[in-house]
């Protein structure tokens, strides 16, 4: 591909693009992994979106063929940005679509470069700003959270959703949010997770990174999965940690970077132990990571092998069969890029072993819960795909659905519980537990 | 273009505000389909109830304005591209199956229903709906029925024309007709099927479904030349042997296949069969014995049957990964789809071979080898001009090249715009006006997809063949010269259905020659006066047999009464005589053709109103198969297609009158 002049997305502004992208075929710039996609729609009924709207606009081909448009200059993007903006933020960047691309095109990346070309944040102001937050301030962020929380257990939000305070502009995210997280054993639980996190072992073997939404709002999920990992490692826990996913998605790539590049420092200073999450997100993020920084080859050799080292809670997991799992069950896929890979078929096996004949095998079209708070970016769009997930539940009779994220777990249950009461959604880590 | 607003406010009042769309993003993205094929259309429809079509097609109609039916534009001949502008009409959102009867064997869905949806929900039930073409996990069974899609399966159970039972369908006037196979008259699902939306919008569907086969059997035979493999399929039909699937497929794509798939498929062989046989397990193990027999004595290297449906699987997986495996190598795939008669095959590889390393060309060649049908797959960058203009140029080099070799420029994908100049090397200028009028009769206007299908300005252009027999001229100036003395011309065979006393008749009574019975290819051809009788008899001696009913008329009377609709499958070619005196010659010993519209289909049960079919050419089989059902003979009833059609063929209503009861 090198023959042809290589076009950029945003010429001007290159720092805050991916410089090439991590393909199954080797990297290649944005405009070659556009170029790529020859239109033959196979990833179309892959699409959730697509299927909702049967709309060229919010498929997969449609957006790489956007991208391709856009940085050939046929398509202005100053004059066609409120087009363009929705949809790119209507992509779930599930990367279904890149399961069934013959030329496994990465339509999400493309998506997040064309984000970053818009320069728009996508999620709501104030949640953006606590987010961004994280990385920044950690131990703000921290305070602010559990204050939430806290206020939330004492009754605070409910009032206030009463008075009628979540209508406003810019704060309908907290009303979803409150919908969603469980009620009831937050202060207990986080009193116990509390307690694990003080005891720090000697020569630890493994480090769990327990994600946001299992530390904060499941503590319960961060305490089962240290829990299975301590089985067999010294665990030391790395609280409040962010990896930089939160930018990549949803801000500035350069201080994704920059969270990377810190938690490279302290991981090399630790040892270079392995690296454990219970998010999937965070797993593939971290798996793709080295594309962050094509243009420092250094910082890419250490991404690597950090790559190298990333574990999921599979990877912790009994792999034998206990007699207590009854029902059906299925592996919800929802996470972000992609659905293939070695967490997939582990977590694939173990629900097997487990539940045998009572592992119910996902039809093509089957939807999965929208990852990474896909619904608090497209509320709408992310309610009828979580309906749809229900659905296929209720259509296979399934009486637990698995998940490989806390918050897919989160709102996939919060459905459930409305629409099929019979099934109910939870993280994987807790089969057993 | 542009499209007055007055328009805009029309369609948005019957579509919905949200529906219409003009915007710069949205026209670009229904600027494209498969193909290389791009044009931004003016404005762009979404359709979300099929009652809506028939009213936005009448505002379009009122204002000139064209349009393109769009479902999941998965074809690569460039069909979806709006070439004058207009509307896009994406009918994608009329995706919902209907019903499912099991009992009575179909399924009715609208037009966009996803065909792979209707398998799975059929699979669970032990149904299947026959055709499979490679795209049905996203491609729409009205878009399969507009472009006459088929898959593997095709050598034994057809394509998407022989399984749609009923079509709604709205004429770009706006008038809406709903066509059955139990209405007599001319085939109109088969002329629909391969219409590529030139004629009108199918908005609803009715398909046949069939039970699922309980016993399947898969093999994977390695051949040390592509010839051999070819030859063991014909020798496979010469022995009466119709396997399920015929896929078949030269050592670029194997190796391509086993870097991607690992499927398990051997690497030193030139070229591999994967057949697929099915019935009852006494009627496979005999099937699958002389299956063994005739591939080793073919030269097969290797034999393998399947012993698990887990290693039946990884053969398919490799199979369907044969696009995967190449679409991986280049941002672009061009897949050509041109078929030849069975015994043609080897030649015609040949030819694509030479063509393809005359012009620098990385190709894999894939085919379905039961149909003749082979699929060169090109890899290019349509970034690199040279490149694209070297690509497309041998691409029209091979269909060519398979037109030279008795066969059509297109197999399954149809025409569109990417290979309607080729058409021209096809037809005639008869037959291409045939086309044309086929097109005038049902949107005079020019409205419907146009500029697609049909070679532009192709008087001087179209092929020249040779002259038909003396015998045809003679009726064709006989036919021109009742003409100019305005005399009828009732078509008679042996008169023993119309029954009619009228004695200005144009006798079919010369056409009495068995033309070809060609055991290769298993095809018959055959003048349209010869008597059923004695066609049977003569296939008889030569050991062969059809799925004509023993019947006292004659093979034209047969075919044209509309008294042997179970017949249509099996006719393969026709040359006829027009109203005008022109003759037409469609098809021929091609199991599949989806160049241009159905002529076949056309004049099958057009009972004389049409032109008089001087020739046949037909499917025949080694072993004896069950006779199509003859039903007694009645007058079609015509409806509003017929009569336009009628209008353009016959305006002087010298040919037999239309004179069915009105059936709109």
């Amino acid at each position: 591909m090198t023959e042809f002049y290589v076009r950029e997305l945003d010429p001007q502004h290159t720092k805050l693009h991916l410089k090439t992208l991590q393909t199954p075929f080797g990297e290649r710039n944005v405009y070659d992994s556009v170029s790529f996609c020859n239109r033959c729609a196979s990833c179309q009924q892959a699409c959730p979106t697509y299927c909702l709207t049967a709309e060229e606009t919010f498929s997969p081909r449609g957006r790489n063929q956007a991208v391709r448009l856009v940085t050939e200059g046929k398509i202005n993007l100053n004059k066609n940005r409120l087009l363009l903006e929705k949809m790119v933020n209507s992509c779930l960047l599930c990367g279904r679509c890149t399961q069934s691309c013959a030329g496994k095109i990465p339509t999400a990346q493309h998506m997040l470069e064309m984000r970053r070309a818009l320069g728009k944040r996508a999620l709501p102001r104030l949640l953006q700003g606590l987010l961004e937050c994280r990385a920044k301030k950690p131990r703000l962020f921290a305070r602010v959270v559990n204050l939430g929380m806290w206020l939330r257990s004492w009754g605070v939000l409910y009032v206030g959703r009463k008075l009628g305070l979540a209508r406003l502009p810019g704060l309908s995210w907290i009303s979803y949010a409150d919908d969603i997280l469980p009620r009831g054993t937050w202060r207990k639980e986080q009193k116990s997770w509390r307690s694990q996190l003080a005891a720090s072992p000697e020569k630890p073997t493994l480090v769990y990174m327990p994600s946001l939404e299992a530390e904060f709002f499941t503590p319960s999920l961060a305490e089962r999965v240290l829990q299975l990992a301590q089985a067999k490692h010294r665990v030391q826990v790395w609280s409040n940690t962010s990896a930089g996913l939160f930018e990549y998605v949803y801000g500035d790539l350069r201080q994704s970077r920059k969270s990377l590049r810190a938690l490279i420092q302290r991981w090399e200073r630790n040892g270079a132990l392995p690296l454990l999450t219970d998010s999937i997100d965070v797993y593939i993020f971290l798996q793709q990571a080295p594309q962050l920084f094509a243009q420092w080859p250094k910082w890419k050799d250490k991404t690597s092998r950090l790559a190298g080292k990333i574990r999921f809670v599979t990877d912790v997991m009994p792999k034998k069969a206990s007699s207590s799992a009854q029902g059906k069950a299925r592996l919800d896929l929802g996470s972000l890029f992609t659905r293939e890979g070695e967490p997939f078929e582990s977590a694939r096996k173990i629900l097997r072993t487990q539940f045998k004949k009572n592992f119910v095998e996902c039809l093509y079209k089957d939807a999965d819960a929208p990852a990474f708070g896909y619904s608090f970016v497209r509320h709408n769009m992310g309610q009828r795909v979580l309906m749809d997930a229900v659905r296929s539940a209720a259509r296979t009779q399934t009486g637990t659905v698995f998940t490989l994220s806390g918050l897919s777990a989160l709102e996939l249950n919060f459905y459930l519980k409305q629409f099929y009461p019979y099934a109910k959604a939870d993280h994987l880590a807790r089969l057993n537990g | 273009m542009k499209i007055p607003a007055s328009v805009l406010t029309q369609l948005k009042k019957i579509a919905g505000e949200d529906r219409v769309l003009t915007d710069d993003v949205s026209l670009s993205l229904y600027a494209y389909d498969c193909s290389l094929s791009r044009t931004r259309p003016d404005a762009l429809i979404n359709v979300a109830r099929a009652q809506d079509v028939a009213p936005i097609l009448r505002v379009l109609y009122q204002h000139h304005i064209p349009f393109v039916p769009r479902a999941s534009a998965t074809n690569h001949a460039g069909s979806c591209a709006a070439l004058n502008g207009g509307v896009i009409l994406n009918l994608a959102g009329l995706n919902r199956i209907l019903q499912i009867n099991t009992q009575e064997g179909y399924a009715v869905a609208e037009a966009c229903a996803i065909t792979g949806d209707l398998q799975d929900r059929l699979a669970p039930l032990g149904f299947f709906y026959a055709p499979d073409p490679a795209s049905e996990r996203v491609s729409t069974l009205g878009g399969n029925l507009a472009q006459n899609a088929s898959g593997a399966r095709c050598m034994k159970y057809g394509g998407t024309i022989d399984h749609v039972l009923e079509a709604d369908f709205v004429l770009p006037d706006g008038k809406e007709i709903h066509f059955s196979r139990e209405q007599l008259g001319p085939d109109w699902i088969g002329l629909l099927a391969g219409s590529e939306g030139t004629l009108g919008v199918i908005t609803r569907v009715k398909v046949r479904i069939l039970p699922a086969a309980k016993h399947i059997k898969t093999f994977l035979v390695t051949f040390p030349s592509l010839a051999a493999s070819v030859q063991t399929v014909s020798d496979l039909a010469a022995q009466g042997i119709i396997p399920r699937c015929v896929e078949a497929m030269d050592c670029v794509t194997t190796r391509a296949v086993e870097e991607f798939a690992h499927a398990g498929y051997p690497l030193d062989a030139q070229a591999l069969l994967i057949l697929e046989l099915d019935g009852s397990p006494s009627q496979i193990a005999e099937q699958e014995k002389r299956l063994e027999e005739i591939c080793l004595a073919n030269g097969a290297q290797k034999f393998i049957p399947a012993k698990t449906e887990a290693e039946r699987q990884k053969l398919w997986f490799g199979r369907r990964a044969a696009y995967a495996a190449m679409a991986r190598l280049a941002p672009n795939v061009m897949v050509g789809d041109g078929t030849v008669p069975r015994s043609e095959l080897p030649r015609a590889l040949g030819k694509v071979r030479r063509i393809l390393d005359e012009n620098h060309i990385f190709a894999s060649l894939l085919f379905h080898a039961g149909d003749g049908n082979f699929h060169p797959q090109i890899v290019f960058d349509e970034r690199n001009k040279l490149e694209t203009v070297r690509v497309t140029r041998a691409l029209k080099e091979i269909l060519q090249a398979c037109v030279d070799c008795g066969g059509t420029v297109s197999g399954e994908h149809g025409v569109g715009v990417e290979k309607r100049a080729v058409m021209a090397y096809q037809y005639d200028k008869q037959t291409l006006d045939l086309f044309s009028a086929i097109k005038r009769a049902a949107d005079p206007q020019n409205l419907a997809n146009p500029l697609k299908l049909l070679p532009i300005d192709y008087a001087e252009k179209a092929r020249v063949l040779p002259a038909p027999s003396e015998k045809v001229q003679r009726l064709a100036k006989e036919i021109s010269s009742r003409r100019a003395s305005h005399l009828p011309c009732t078509v008679l065979g042996l008169n023993t259905r119309l029954k009619t006393h009228a004695k200005q008749g144009i006798s079919s009574k010369d056409l009495r020659q068995i033309v070809e019975i060609d055991k290769t290819n298993y095809t018959a051809t055959a003048e349209a006066g010869v008597r059923v009788k004695d066609l049977l008899a003569a296939l008889k001696k030569e050991n062969v047999f059809c799925a004509l009913p023993s019947d006292a008329g004659t093979l034209g009377g047969a075919f044209c009464s509309g008294c042997v609709p179970g017949f249509y499958p099996h006719v393969l070619g026709v040359e006829a005589l027009l109203p005008d005196g022109s003759f037409v010659r469609y098809g021929g010993k091609l199991m599949k053709n989806a160049a241009g519209y159905h002529l076949t289909r056309l004049f099958a049960g057009s009972q004389g109103t049409l032109g008089l079919v001087t020739q046949l050419t037909f499917k025949i089989f080694a072993t004896p198969v069950p006779a199509a059902r003859k039903e007694a003979f009645a007058l079609a009833q015509e409806n509003a297609w017929w009569r336009a059609l009628k209008e353009q063929l016959d305006p002087e209503r010298l040919f037999a009158p239309l004179a069915g009861e009105n059936h709109d």
